[in-house]
């Protein structure tokens, strides 16, 4: 269960990009965080992981508080919390396994991540979790050579590599086009449904939103504005969450 | 305008420091150009004169290549605001490497043989650094320049420093990193042509005995081997570097 009170992010320089931000999410819940850029949404993901510092307020994953905790507490808590990058984040120069593998780097000792000395049971869980999206035979393959989709599913699998019980994914798809955007939000949920992995998706895509998401959080100025079943959103809801008209750059459909 | 400024400078500068174009003459009819020819090839292939020496300045540049390199590699990763593991060791070493830096190589040469003595060891010693300051400089530019978004990645799986920065970051690195390993090689086969001079080893120290005897035609007969040595040296490292980057 993830748990947010009360909390503010304040970035040097002033801007709040949080603000008292309220939100609970059960274990195995699919939540789709929606908002214009600069609503907030990537803030959120990564002060739940703590990777941005929150603050004020307290946030709590499994039961574990996330703000104040020290470097070695904040390892344990990223450990079990898989994240999904819009860029993908993945190291060009090197084969997809020993991206995969960087999910593993929290229960390797030092020296042997260090010196690329993966125990057989690491490499064994990278690829497991590369067949869990479909491209185990590209294990050994240079990053750089895949496609901006494959790319993607290997972000998914470095995640997966992690056996984590909370998956965080920025905007996922946003550098993908449509057909392959519904492959990734397609395996995104399958994980969701077959591991029980509590998943929090950032998207821009409203369509996308309602095809794949059961609850919707929308974000407007740091502020949760929406907070409810997918089912009883309307076109009025996401007016009033963009703050403007929706437009065909907001649908994936009319984008592709 | 600048350019006729620097036209006057360079009249009162010359004016300075006593150069006179009408000098020329004076300066390359000097007898001792006739010294260096002919070269005399039986003494310059002799293996004790010549090839030894020469073989001594590569493993100097050998050797001070890779510890040289091996220490900058950890101190450039400290010294890299991207991937140094807090902000006072990236002072420190920041700092530290500046004052290397600001220490002529021969001049480290001159400290190192005035410490442990003259010969070969002292010249290590000394590219050791040289490599060290020059491998720093190159090396944490490159890394400054790394692509942080695989090193967030590693760190939101819970990674510890050098596990994240070794698994995010050195593999985007790691060519740039052995092209300028062989770079600082070939300078360093240059730079250990030079230490002779003062006294720490290889073929820098058989150039200047031949010079104190006057013998500049053996003078001239190793300077063209170290020039064909280190052609070919270049044409290699250049050709591996072409693959790497």
């Amino acid at each position: 269960m993830i748990e947010l009170r009360d909390v503010s992010v304040t970035y040097r320089g002033g801007v709040r990009a949080l603000r008292h931000v309220d939100l609970r999410i059960d274990d195995g819940e699919f939540v789709v965080v929606v908002g214009l850029s600069g609503a907030g949404k990537s803030t959120l993901l990564r002060a739940i992981n703590g990777l941005i510092p929150t603050s004020e307020g307290s946030i709590t994953v499994n039961g574990v508080e996330v703000v104040g905790a020290g470097p070695a507490e904040l390892r344990a808590v990223r450990s079990r919390i898989g994240m999904i990058f819009q860029t993908f984040n993945l190291v060009h120069r090197t084969t997809v396994v020993n991206n995969v593998l960087m999910g593993r780097l929290a229960g390797v000792p030092a020296w042997r991540s260090t010196l690329g000395l993966w125990p057989a049971e690491d490499r064994e869980a990278a690829m497991v979790a590369l067949e869990r999206v479909g491209i185990v035979e590209k294990a050994f393959v240079r990053a750089a050579d895949l496609s901006g989709g494959q790319q993607q599913r290997v972000g998914i699998a470095r995640a997966l590599a992690q056996e984590p019980s909370v998956m965080l994914a920025d905007e996922p798809v946003a550098a993908l086009d449509p057909v392959t955007s519904r492959q990734v939000m397609g395996d995104l949920q399958r994980i969701n449904r077959d591991l029980g992995i509590t998943t929090l998706v950032n998207l821009h895509y409203l369509d996308l939103a309602r095809e794949f998401g059961r609850r919707l959080v929308g974000l407007r100025e740091g502020e949760v504005v929406f907070d409810g079943d997918l089912a009883d959103v309307t076109d009025e809801t996401f007016r009033e969450i963009y703050g403007r008209a929706i437009t065909d750059d907001d649908l994936l459909a009319a984008d592709g | 305008m600048a350019a006729g400024l620097v036209a006057a400078y360079t009249v009162v500068a010359a004016r300075t420091v006593g150069f006179d174009p009408s000098t020329f003459w004076q300066v390359w009819s000097n007898p001792l150009w006739e010294k260096f020819w002919p070269i005399p090839w039986d003494w310059v292939l002799d293996r004790h004169n010549v090839l030894d020496p020469l073989v001594e300045t590569f493993q100097i540049a050998i050797v001070s290549t890779l510890v040289g390199c091996g220490l900058a590699l950890p101190v450039s990763f400290a010294m890299s605001p991207l991937t140094s593991p807090n902000p006072v060791v990236l002072v420190v070493t920041r700092s530290v490497m500046n004052v290397v830096r600001a220490v002529p190589d021969l001049f480290w040469a001159k400290l190192l043989v005035t410490a442990v003595g003259i010969g070969a060891f002292a010249g290590s010693w000394a590219l050791s650094v040289f490599s060290l300051a020059v491998m720093v400089k190159l090396f944490s530019e490159t890394i400054d320049g790394a692509d942080p978004r695989p090193l967030e990645a590693a760190r939101a799986s819970g990674g510890r420093h050098v596990p994240a920065v070794r698994t995010g970051i050195l593999p985007t690195v790691l060519p740039e990193y052995v092209a300028y390993g062989l770079y600082v090689f070939e300078l360093n086969i240059r730079a250990s042509v030079v230490l002779g001079l003062v006294g720490a080893g290889g073929i820098g120290r058989v150039v200047e005995a031949q010079r104190q005897y006057f013998r500049f035609d053996r003078v001239l007969g190793v300077l063209v081997l170290v020039f064909v040595v280190v052609f070919v040296i270049e044409q290699v490292s250049v050709a591996i570097r072409k693959r790497l980057v």
